[in-house]
């Protein structure tokens, strides 16, 4: 029943788009004189991955000489969940074109991803650098305007919301174990769902014909004067500002149109 | 008295045999590991932590390495933050060794200024100290000091006479280690936050040559195209068509033409040519530019403009045409090692008239194609091109761990290595503990060694840590993400 492929990516580019809110933050360290002594771009990446190519990827020389480098940010989708609150018709359609077909697309279904977002720093002077630079821009959501299925160019505002910000500082205990300081941002972002899209039956309307005809007996009367409307240009998207050419042509050849050989017979 | 008199619980002879003993055996069983001790540049006293450290020292020290059966079991852990290796480590140094052997060293930077270009200070230097770093050569790893434990075993003879310091292997930042000690630079050559500068050397300069039509002449070229309408929807750079001149008449003398239009030149060579370059804000493309290619000659009356393709729509352009321009602009020496393109500077004409213009574009950091802004007005002669040089600096060899200043941002960073391959290969100069961003065209010099060379541009995170994902996920953000004003969250 349900067995129509489709895959449009439309997490994964949710996904994308969420990383790409926090991969060009900075912070800086200074010396006693307030000079800036270093700048580092925190490194971030999607947490969840294949273990054998985290391991061969980040640890290509096994002697690395230390345990990791801080600060870093990593994130992950943590829940995926309906969103009844912004639902639509579910048996709406509406129709758009990739450029030379028609297609028709049923309304999205309204789902909430769920991310954290996880800043691991050594210091908590670089931690609060980086949730400095990302709180005042989440009042409390930041939309991202997201092209989810470029087949179509549907492009949709994806509200991304702050949930919640909590933070675990394990400073307390024995010389064992290190402290460990990581902040974690709760995410939810406003996405959309779509299902199969599928070509319509319909296609660009390009030309409309009205054949005017001398009496109303059809099968006899022969077509006497013809209305034939097209886009200009001829080859305008339905996005496209376009206008009409109009022609009224006269005909004294007794013949008719016939629609299925598309000519005059 | 409670104790009895008549034996000693620990005279100071044989504390000193018990130590020596001790020195003994480690010289004999021990591993030779270098001390690092923490330079403090920054403390952040309400905080209450170090912000910025340096290592630059190093004492090389015999210790018994207490886990000989290998570090905990299970230490490399899959994180959210990727693999992290909690390898531990514990070590026995005699008491003796380091009060006599480090500590001494150590006492004359207690109260230094703790000024990073002064080198930062020591807490105290009298017993090896947390946050101090261990680099355990059989692993080529750099540990930190977790605890330092002085009770182990417990008062032999009224003394203790070991330390026992418990390591992890070290947390980095942008903690400056400059030891000069070959080993630990290599190991750490590729660790921490890394740029790579791609630097060029000297280059040959390009040279052009003016194909141009005297002032006077009977026919004329296009000198200028106007835009009226910078059209909307563009996709891709669209096709410019100017109209043919009328054919030139069989009775004039071509062979008067100077420079090139001679009467060898077939009737193509007269046709005006441009390209159309295309501007963009968020999705919206249109066109800033149309760039004259070829000046045409023949022309009478200001030829018709047809913009096409591109797959946007309205952009209108007309042109002027004149005498005394230039019809083209002929490359005779491409150059070499540009990085950016070259500005093209054209003489005046003498006396009256205007003077043409021209951009240049470079490819694999030659010079590619010259084209026309203006064709000017008003030459008699050829004039004369010059292209501005490539960089005019590049030589000498950084030095591992010297700091490098760029020219104009005044950005310091610290040398981790460097490849110079030769040639017109560009050379790599890997360094970390950037005080900023560098401005490409500037030049990176030396602090010690005095080498200088241009940048041309750079690549961060370039580390053998493959954790930083920031360009890959921006490269693909590109595709789907509309910012229309701008990111809020990035410069690029």
């Amino acid at each position: 029943m349900l067995g129509t492929y489709f895959y449009h990516e439309i997490i994964r580019k949710t996904v994308v788009a969420f990383g790409t809110l926090f991969n060009d933050i900075y912070i800086k360290h200074k010396d006693d004189s307030n000079n800036v002594i270093s700048e580092i771009r925190v490194p971030i990446s999607y947490g969840p991955s294949q273990k054998f190519l985290s391991k061969i990827q980040q640890q290509s020389e096994l002697s690395k000489p230390v345990q990791i480098t801080l600060p870093r940010i990593s994130f992950e989708m943590s829940s995926i969940q309906y969103d009844s609150t912004r639902k639509a018709g579910v048996t709406q359609t509406f129709k758009a074109s990739d450029g030379t077909n028609l297609k028709k697309v049923f309304m999205p279904v309204p789902y909430n991803v769920g991310f954290d977002l996880n800043i691991f720093s050594k210091l908590n002077d670089d931690a609060l650098q980086i949730i400095e630079q990302i709180l005042p821009f989440f009042q409390p959501s930041f939309n991202l305007t997201i092209d989810l299925i470029d087949s179509i160019g549907e492009k949709r505002d994806i509200p991304v919301v702050l949930d919640n910000i909590s933070f675990q500082d394990d400073y307390e205990g024995s010389f064992q174990t290190r402290r460990a300081l990581i902040y974690t941002l709760r995410f939810t972002a406003k996405t959309y769902l779509f299902g199969p899209i599928a070509d319509t039956t319909d296609g660009l309307i390009r030309k409309v014909q009205v054949d005017y005809y001398s009496d109303t007996d059809t099968q006899t009367a022969k077509r006497e004067m013809r209305y034939t409307v097209t886009p200009d240009p001829i080859d305008a998207g339905p996005d496209d500002d376009f206008g009409f050419n109009e022609t009224l042509e006269t005909f004294y050849d007794s013949r008719s149109y016939s629609p299925t050989q598309q000519k005059d017979i | 008295m409670s104790l009895n008199p008549y034996f000693l619980q620990g005279s100071p002879s044989e504390q000193n045999l018990i130590q020596d003993l001790i020195n003994e055996h480690l010289k004999i069983y021990g591993i030779e590991v270098y001390y690092i001790p923490r330079k403090f540049i920054r403390t952040d006293n309400i905080l209450k932590e170090v912000q910025s450290s340096k290592f630059d020292d190093s004492f090389l020290i015999e210790s018994y390495l207490n886990n000989y059966e290998g570090s905990n079991p299970g230490s490399d852990i899959m994180t959210k933050f990727g693999i992290t290796l909690r390898k531990e480590i514990s070590l026995t140094i005699s008491r003796e060794r380091f009060e006599e052997f480090i500590s001494p060293f150590l006492e004359a930077d207690i109260s230094g200024e703790k000024n990073y270009s002064d080198g930062g200070s020591y807490l105290f230097s009298t017993r090896p100290k947390e946050g101090d770093l261990i680099y355990f050569p059989l692993g080529e790893r750099l540990f930190e000091i977790k605890y330092v434990e002085f009770e182990k075993p417990f008062y032999q003879l009224g003394k203790n006479y070991t330390y026992e310091l418990q390591c992890e292997l070290f947390e980095y930042e942008d903690e400056e280690i400059d030891t000069d000690i070959e080993e630990i630079e290599n190991a750490m050559s590729d660790t921490g936050y890394i740029t790579d500068l791609k630097l060029v050397a000297f280059g040959g300069t390009a040279e052009c040559e003016a194909i141009f039509i005297p002032y006077g002449n009977p026919f004329s070229g296009v000198n200028e195209v106007f835009i009226i309408n910078d059209g909307y929807g563009y996709t891709e750079e669209p096709k410019v068509t100017i109209s043919p001149p009328p054919p030139i008449p069989s009775e004039f003398d071509r062979s008067s033409l100077p420079g090139g239009i001679g009467v060898e030149v077939p009737d193509e060579a007269y046709k005006a040519k441009a390209v159309a370059i295309t501007t963009s804000i968020g999705d919206a493309k249109s066109i800033s530019q149309i760039l004259i290619t070829n000046a045409g000659y023949g022309y009478t009356e200001p030829p018709t403009i047809t913009i096409s393709g591109g797959g946007g729509f309205g952009a209108i352009a007309t042109c002027g045409i004149s005498t005394g321009i230039i019809t083209r602009i002929q490359i005779t020496n491409k150059g070499d090692r540009y990085y950016q393109p070259p500005e093209i500077s054209i003489d005046s004409p003498v006396g009256v008239g205007k003077t043409a213009t021209a951009i240049s574009k470079i490819y694999n950091g030659r010079l590619s194609e010259v084209l026309i802004t203006n064709a000017g007005s008003g030459y008699t002669s050829a004039p004369n091109i010059t292209v501005s040089p490539p960089p005019s600096v590049g030589f000498g060899t950084y030095i591992i761990s010297e700091e490098v200043v760029g020219s104009v941002s005044g950005t310091k960073a610290i040398v981790k290595s460097w490849i110079n391959p030769g040639g017109d290969v560009d050379k790599i100069l890997r360094v970390s503990i950037n005080s900023g961003k560098f401005n490409e065209g500037e030049t990176i010099v030396g602090s010690s060694s005095s080498a200088i060379y241009t940048l041309k541009s750079y690549e961060l995170d370039t580390t053998n840590d493959d954790y930083s994902k920031n360009d890959f996920i921006e490269e693909e953000s590109d595709e789907i993400l509309d910012f229309s004003e701008s990111n809020p969250f990035g410069t690029y």
